[in-house]
C-alpha cells in the first residue's frame, strides 16, 4: 500500500469524522437555537413591561386598557398543580419501583413491565380527554364521595399498618405475663379510633360539593398519573444499580428485607431517585393538554391558597390558549409575553436538568463507580 | 421491636408496594376503559334508517334494493304520523283564530322534535345542512329524541325565593282533543318500525371523511393526517440520531465536549414540548419560512426535534448492547472503524434501534402542543404525499381537542371524540406492542 | 430496478396531478370557526376541485396570517385594530372586512333561576363582583358563581367592551375555554351566571332578558338586545369577481348561506 492512499484513507476517515461530529452538535445544538429563538421574542416583553409586575402581581388581564401581565397567580398554579402531581406520583412511584426490583419475582414483573409502558406510551391529549370528559363530571357530581373513596383507599392500610406498629411498640414496655393482652386492647382501641376518625373524615368529605369538576386537583391527580412511569422506570434503576453486596451485607447482618430497603438500599438509591422525582416534575411541569382542557384556567390564587378544588392556569396552557389571540405582528406586549412564560419554563426546566444531571454525578463519585 | 413484629412490617412494606403496583394498574384500566368502551361505540353501534340513508347518499354504500325497502318500510310506518299532521293543519284551518295562534308554537316545537328525530317531512324543502337532512342516526340518540318529543320541560317558578322546580309534562297535553292526540302513543309504540335500528360494523369511520363538521362520517383525514406527521418526524429524526449516537459510542472519546453535547441532548429532551410548538412557529414558519403557512413539513420537523433525544438514547443503548467480540473480531480482520460500524455494529444494532424509533414514533403521532401552531388545522382534505410539504392538516390530537372543547354539538357527538381518542390510543399502543414484541425476540436472539 | 423507478415516477406523477387546483388557506378565530367550517364543507361538496383548510387559532393569529399573506381569508371575532390595519398597508396587504354574520351574547343562567331578566347595570355590577348573591337582583337567597370566558377569546373581548365599560372583572370569576364550556358549567351550577354565543341556547340553560329585551336573532338585528356583534371575514383587496375566494366570501349572501349560518346558531346579517 503506498504512502498515498494511505493518507487519503487518513483524510477521508477524518473527513468522515468531521462529517459526524457536525451532524451530532447541529442536532444537539438545536437546544440553543430554541434558547435563541424564544429568548429573541421573550426580551422585547421584559423592555416593554419590566420585571416586577410580572413576577409579582397577580392582576392577569392582558387585554384590559391598559393591559396588566400580572403572572404570579399563573406561576402559582403551575405551582400547585405541580406539587400535588408529585405528591401523586412520588410514593405511589418509588413504592412501586422498591416493588419492582426488589419484592416481586422475574415474571411478575414481566407482567406488570407493559403497565408502566402503555401509561408512558398513552398520548396526553387522551388523558385531557378523559379529565374533561370523564373525570370532571364525576367529580363535580359525585364529588364528595370521591373524595371520600381516595382518602380511604390512602389512609385506611397506612393507618392500620401504623395502629399495630404503634401498640406493638407499647407493648413491648409492659413485663411478659401483660403483653400480649396489653398488645390486644390497644390495638382494639387506636383500631377503633382510627376507625372512628376515617368515618368521620369520610362523612366530611362526603358532605363537600364541587362546584367545579375542571380544577387543581383534577389536573394533579391526571398529571400525577402521566408522570408516573418516569418516576417508576428511572428509580427502579437507580435501585437495580445499588448493586447486590449491599443488599447482602445487610441480609447477613440479620436485616429484614423491608430494613434492608428503607435503611441501605434506598440511602444509597437515594440521589437516583430525587433524580426521577426532578424528571418526574418536569414531565409535570412541561405537560399542556392536560392542564389547557381540565384545569378550569382561572388566572387567579384560590382562596386559601392550598384549596386544590378551585380552578387554576398554567404557563403551559396560557401559552397555548393566548397565543391564537394575540396579535403577532404589531410585536405586542401581550404576544411577547407568552414567550417570557416559555422562557421561564425553558430556564427552569435546564436548571432542573443540571441539578439532576449533578445529583447523578455526584453520586456516582461516592459509590467510586 | 419483636420478631413477629419486624416480619409484619416486613410484609407490610412489600403490601404497600404491591398496593401502589395495583393502584397504577387500576389508573391505567380507569382511563382505558370508557376509552375503550365509548370508543369502540363509534365503531360498532345500533344504527337506524336513517344512518343508512346517510350511508347510501352520502357515499353510495349498500345495496340499493335494499335500501329501498328498508326506507319503504320505516316510511310506511311514519306515514300514519304525516298523515296525523295534516290532519291536524286542516283541523287548524276550520278554528277561529284566536284557538288557532294557542296552537302556534307548541306545533312549532313538536315539529322541530319530529324533524330531529325523523328527519325533515318527505317533500319538503331539503335543508343546506346535512345534519338537518336526516333524523336520528343512532339507536341510542333516537331514544333520547323520542324523550325530548314525548315530553316537555317546563320550570315552576312561584316561589320567588327558592330555586325552580321541573315540572316534566307529556307533550301530548297540548294536544288533547285534536287529530295530534294519538300521534304520541303510535311514534312511542311504533319507534322500532320507524327508525329499523339495526347492529352495524361501521369500520369504515377510520377512513371516511367528515361530512357536515363530523356529525357525519368518520376520521379519515385526521388519521392519514397523524400518519403523515408522524412518518415525516421519523425521516428527520431517524438519520440525525442515529448519526448522533454512533458518534457518541464510536467516534467520540469521552470529554468536555461529550459531556457538553450529552448535557444539551438531556436539556432538549427536557423542554416542554408547547415551547416546542413556539420554537416551530418561530423557527420554521417565521423565519426560515419552511413553507406559507403551516403545513405537514414544519410539524413533522418541530416533531422531530421534540423525539430527537429519544432516538438518539435509544439507538446508543442499541449500540452499546452490541456484544463487544463482534466489534473486535471485525477490527482485527482488518476491516477499518467506518466499515466496522456499517457492516458489523448497525446491522446488529437496527433491532434495538428500531425499537426504540418505534416507541418514539408513538410519542410523535400523540403530541398535540407542538402540531397547534404549526401544522394542524380543523377541516382540510386527506392530502397527496406531495402536498404534504406546502399544507396543513386536520390530525388526531389536535381533532379531538378541537372536537370536544370547541364544536357548537359536543354533546351530539361525543361517540366521535370517543371513536378519535380509541383509534389515537390504538395506534400508538400497537406501536408500542409491536416494540415490545420486537424487544423481547432481541434479547432472546442476542442471549442465545 | 427499472420498474421500481418506472411505478415511483408514476406515483409521483400522480401525486403531482392530485393536487387540488384551488385552494383556500382560512385562519383565525374559533367563533367563526363553525361558520368557516359549515361554509367550507358546502363548498367543497359543490366544487370538488377546490381544497379549504380552516385553523380555528384565534383572531390575531388570523390576521397575522393575512398580514403575511399566508392566508387568504381571516376569520376574525373583532374588527381589525389600527396597529394591524398599519402592520397590512406595510406588507402590502389591503384587509377589506366581510360582515359574514351577526352574533348575540346571552347571558345564561341555570334553568331553575327564577330570576327572568337584568339590566346591563346590574350585569356589571355583577360582573365586578358589587352584586355577589341573587337575592340582590330578585332572586332567591344564593351566592352567584360568575363564569367569564377565557381572556383569550374574542368573545371576552366583546363582553368586555360591551358590558364592563372598562372595568374589571372580579378576580373571584372562573374563567371556561369555550362557549360549550359555559353552557356546561352553567347547566351544572344552580347559582351560576355566565355568556355564551347565541347559538349555545338550548333547553339546558336560560337566557335571560337584557333591559328587557330577549336574545333572539330579531332584537339582534334590530340593534334591540345590547350585547352583540357583527363577525368578519378578511380578504386582501376584494377578491377576483369569479374566484373561488370571491365565491366563498359571499357564500353568505346566498340562500343556502344564509340558511347555513341560521343553523349553526348565528344571526345572517340579511334576511329574505
Amino acid at each position: 500500500m503506498s504512502a498515498n492512499t494511505s493518507r487519503l484513507k487518513r483524510f477521508g476517515a477524518l473527513l468522515g469524522q468531521s462529517l459526524l461530529f457536525l451532524v451530532t452538535s447541529l442536532s444537539t445544538l438545536t437546544v440553543f437555537f430554541i434558547f435563541y429563538f424564544i429568548a429573541r421574542d421573550a426580551v422585547p416583553f421584559f423592555k416593554l413591561e419590566g420585571f416586577r409586575e410580572f413576577f409579582t402581581s397577580s392582576s392577569w388581564y392582558p387585554t384590559g386598557h391598559p393591559a396588566e401581565f400580572g403572572a404570579r397567580a399563573i406561576f402559582f398554579g403551575t405551582g400547585i398543580v405541580t406539587l400535588g402531581a408529585v405528591v401523586v406520583a412520588v410514593p405511589l412511584g418509588v413504592s412501586a419501583a422498591v416493588c419492582l426490583s426488589d419484592v416481586l419475582p422475574f415474571n411478575v414483573r414481566q407482567v406488570v413491565k407493559p403497565v408502566i409502558e402503555i401509561l408512558a406510551a398513552i398520548p396526553s391529549v387522551a388523558y385531557g380527554f378523559f379529565a374533561l370528559v370523564v373525570f370532571a363530571p364525576l367529580l363535580q357530581n359525585k364529588g364528595g364521595a370521591v373524595l371520600a373513596i381516595g382518602a380511604w383507599l390512602i389512609l385506611a392500610p397506612v393507618l392500620a399498618l401504623l395502629v399495630v406498629v404503634v401498640s406493638d411498640l407499647t407493648a413491648d414496655r409492659f413485663s411478659d405475663l401483660m403483653r400480649h393482652k396489653v398488645r390486644w386492647i390497644l390495638i382494639l382501641l387506636l383500631g377503633g379510633a382510627a376507625l372512628a376518625g376515617m368515618i368521620a373524615l369520610g362523612r366530611h368529605l362526603n358532605s363537600i360539593e364541587i362546584i367545579s369538576g375542571a380544577n387543581a386537583l383534577n389536573v394533579a391527580v391526571i398529571l400525577g398519573i402521566m408522570a408516573l412511569p418516569t418516576v417508576v422506570s428511572v428509580s427502579e434503576d437507580a435501585l437495580q444499580a445499588t448493586g447486590r453486596e449491599l443488599r447482602e451485607g445487610s441480609y447477613a447482618l440479620g436485616a429484614t428485607r423491608a430494613e434492608t430497603i428503607l435503611k441501605t438500599v434506598i440511602p444509597a438509591s437515594i440521589s437516583g431517585i430525587l433524580a426521577a422525582v426532578i424528571l418526574g416534575i418536569m414531565r409535570a411541569i412541561g405537560e399542556t393538554m392536560v392542564v389547557w382542557m381540565a384545569s378550569g384556567n382561572a388566572a387567579r390564587i384560590p382562596e386559601p391558597w392550598y384549596n386544590m378544588l378551585e380552578p387554576v392556569r398554567t404557563l403551559t396552557a396560557t401559552i397555548a390558549g393566548d397565543m391564537g389571540e394575540a396579535d403577532h405582528v404589531t410585536g405586542s406586549a401581550r404576544f411577547h409575553v407568552l414567550f417570557a412564560m416559555a422562557l421561564c419554563l425553558l430556564a427552569f426546566s435546564f436548571i432542573m436538568n443540571l441539578v439532576s444531571e449533578g445529583i447523578v454525578r455526584h453520586s456516582r463519585k461516592k459509590l467510586g463507580k | 421491636m419483636r420478631l413477629e413484629t419486624r416480619r409484619l412490617l416486613d410484609r407490610a412494606f412489600s403490601g404497600l408496594g404491591v398496593i401502589a403496583i395495583g393502584v397504577m394498574a387500576l389508573a391505567l384500566i380507569v382511563i382505558l376503559t370508557p376509552i375503550i368502551v365509548k370508543g369502540s361505540g363509534a365503531f360498532v353501534f345500533r344504527s337506524t334508517v336513517e344512518h343508512r340513508k346517510v350511508m347510501f347518499d352520502q357515499w353510495d354504500r349498500g345495496n340499493p334494493q335494499r335500501i329501498e325497502a328498508d326506507k319503504a318500510a320505516a316510511a310506511e310506518a311514519r306515514q300514519p304520523v304525516y298523515d296525523m299532521l295534516s290532519a291536524f293543519d286542516a283541523e287548524l284551518k276550520a278554528m277561529p283564530r284566536k284557538e288557532r295562534s294557542l296552537y302556534k308554537k307548541p306545533l312549532r316545537e313538536l315539529e322541530k322534535a319530529l324533524a330531529e328525530l325523523l328527519g325533515p317531512v318527505p317533500g319538503e324543502h331539503t335543508p343546506v345542512l346535512i345534519r338537518q337532512q336526516y333524523g336520528a342516526t343512532r339507536w341510542d340518540r333516537a331514544k333520547i329524541k323520542l324523550d325530548e318529543l314525548l315530553y316537555t320541560e317546563d320550570w315552576d317558578y312561584s316561589n320567588p325565593d327558592a330555586l325552580g322546580v321541573l315540572v316534566k309534562t307529556p307533550r301530548v297535553e297540548q294536544f288533547r282533543g285534536t287529530a295530534l292526540e294519538p300521534l304520541f302513543a303510535y311514534i312511542k309504540e311504533n319507534i322500532s318500525a320507524m327508525m329499523r335500528p339495526r347492529w352495524t360494523f361501521y369500520w369504515q369511520f377510520l377512513f371516511d371523511t367528515s361530512k357536515d363538521s363530523h356529525i357525519f362520517g368518520g376520521i379519515g383525514p385526521e388519521v392519514l393526517g397523524t400518519i403523515y406527521l408522524t412518518l415525516g418526524a421519523m425521516i428527520f429524526a431517524i438519520p440525525m440520531g442515529v448519526i448522533a449516537a454512533i458518534y457518541l459510542c464510536e467516534y467520540s472519546r469521552e470529554g468536555r465536549v461529550v459531556s457538553f453535547l450529552r448535557i444539551c441532548i438531556s436539556t432538549l429532551a427536557g423542554v416542554p414540548s408547547i415551547v416546542f410548538g413556539l420554537f416551530g412557529l418561530a423557527f420554521f414558519l417565521n423565519t426560515i419560512h419552511i413553507s406559507n403557512s403551516k403545513s405537514v413539513l414544519a410539524g413533522s420537523l418541530t416533531l422531530s426535534l421534540l423525539i430527537l433525544p429519544t432516538v438518539i438514547r435509544a439507538s446508543e443503548e442499541a449500540i452499546l448492547a452490541v456484544p463487544h467480540s463482534y466489534k473486535e473480531a471485525a477490527l482485527s480482520l482488518g476491516s477499518g472503524r467506518w466499515h466496522t460500524v456499517m457492516t458489523v455494529i448497525l446491522p446488529a444494532a437496527l433491532p434495538g434501534i428500531l425499537t426504540g424509533t418505534v416507541i418514539s414514533m408513538g410519542r410523535a403521532a400523540g403530541e398535540t402542543a407542538p402540531i397547534i401552531f404549526t401544522a394542524a388545522v380543523s377541516v382540510g382534505r386527506p392530502l397527496m404525499p406531495l402536498e404534504a410539504l406546502s399544507q396543513p392538516t386536520p390530525a388526531l390530537p389536535w381533532n379531538i381537542y378541537n372536537l370536544s372543547t370547541e364544536h357548537e354539538a359536543v354533546d351530539e357527538i361525543r361517540h366521535v371524540q370517543f371513536g378519535m381518542v380509541f383509534t389515537l390510543v390504538a395506534l400508538v399502543l400497537l406501536l408500542n406492542l409491536f416494540a415490545i414484541v420486537m424487544r423481547a425476540r432481541i434479547s432472546k436472539k442476542l442471549r442465545g | 430496478m427499472k420498474k421500481a423507478v418506472m411505478s415511483a415516477a408514476l406515483m409521483t406523477a400522480v401525486a403531482f396531478t392530485g393536487v387540488a387546483e384551488d385552494k383556500i388557506v382560512i385562519d383565525g378565530s374559533t367563533t367563526v370557526g363553525p361558520i368557516a367550517k359549515a361554509f367550507a364543507e358546502y363548498f367543497m361538496a359543490a366544487h370538488p376541485g377546490v381544497n379549504i383548510t380552516v385553523s380555528e387559532s384565534g383572531s390575531g393569529n388570523g390576521a397575522k396570517s393575512l398580514i403575511n399573506g399566508v392566508c387568504d381569508i381571516a376569520d376574525m371575532s373583532r374588527p381589525m385594530k389600527n396597529s394591524e390595519f398599519k402592520a397590512a398597508i406595510d406588507n402590502g396587504i389591503q384587509p377589506v372586512a366581510h360582515a359574514v354574520a351577526l352574533d348575540g351574547l346571552p347571558i345564561l343562567v341555570h334553568p331553575k333561576n327564577p330570576v327572568q331578566e337584568l339590566t346591563i347595570e346590574q350585569i356589571r355590577s355583577i360582573y365586578t363582583g358589587v352584586i355577589t348573591n341573587w337575592k340582590e337582583v330578585g332572586g332567591p337567597d344564593m351566592e352567584i358563581v360568575v363564569i367569564t370566558r377565557d381572556t383569550n377569546s374574542g368573545t371576552y373581548e366583546t363582553f368586555e367592551g360591551l358590558v364592563m365599560n372598562k372595568q374589571k372583572i372580579t378576580e373571584k370569576a372562573e374563567y371556561v375555554g369555550s362557549n360549550g364550556a359555559v353552557r356546561q358549567r352553567v347547566q351544572s351550577t344552580p347559582a351560576a351566571i355566565g355568556y355564551a354565543g347565541l347559538g349555545f341556547v338550548d333547553k339546558t340553560v336560560k337566557a335571560l332578558r337584557v333591559n328587557g329585551i330577549y336574545p333572539s336573532a330579531a332584537t339582534v338585528r334590530t340593534g334591540e338586545y345590547p350585547i352583540a356583534r357583527p363577525l368578519f371575514m378578511y380578504t386582501n383587496g376584494y377578491p377576483e369577481l369569479g374566484s373561488a375566494v370571491y365565491q366563498f366570501v359571499t357564500l353568505y349572501l346566498s340562500e343556502d348561506g344564509q340558511e347555513i349560518i341560521d343553523e349553526i346558531g348565528f344571526i345572517p346579517v340579511t334576511s329574505y
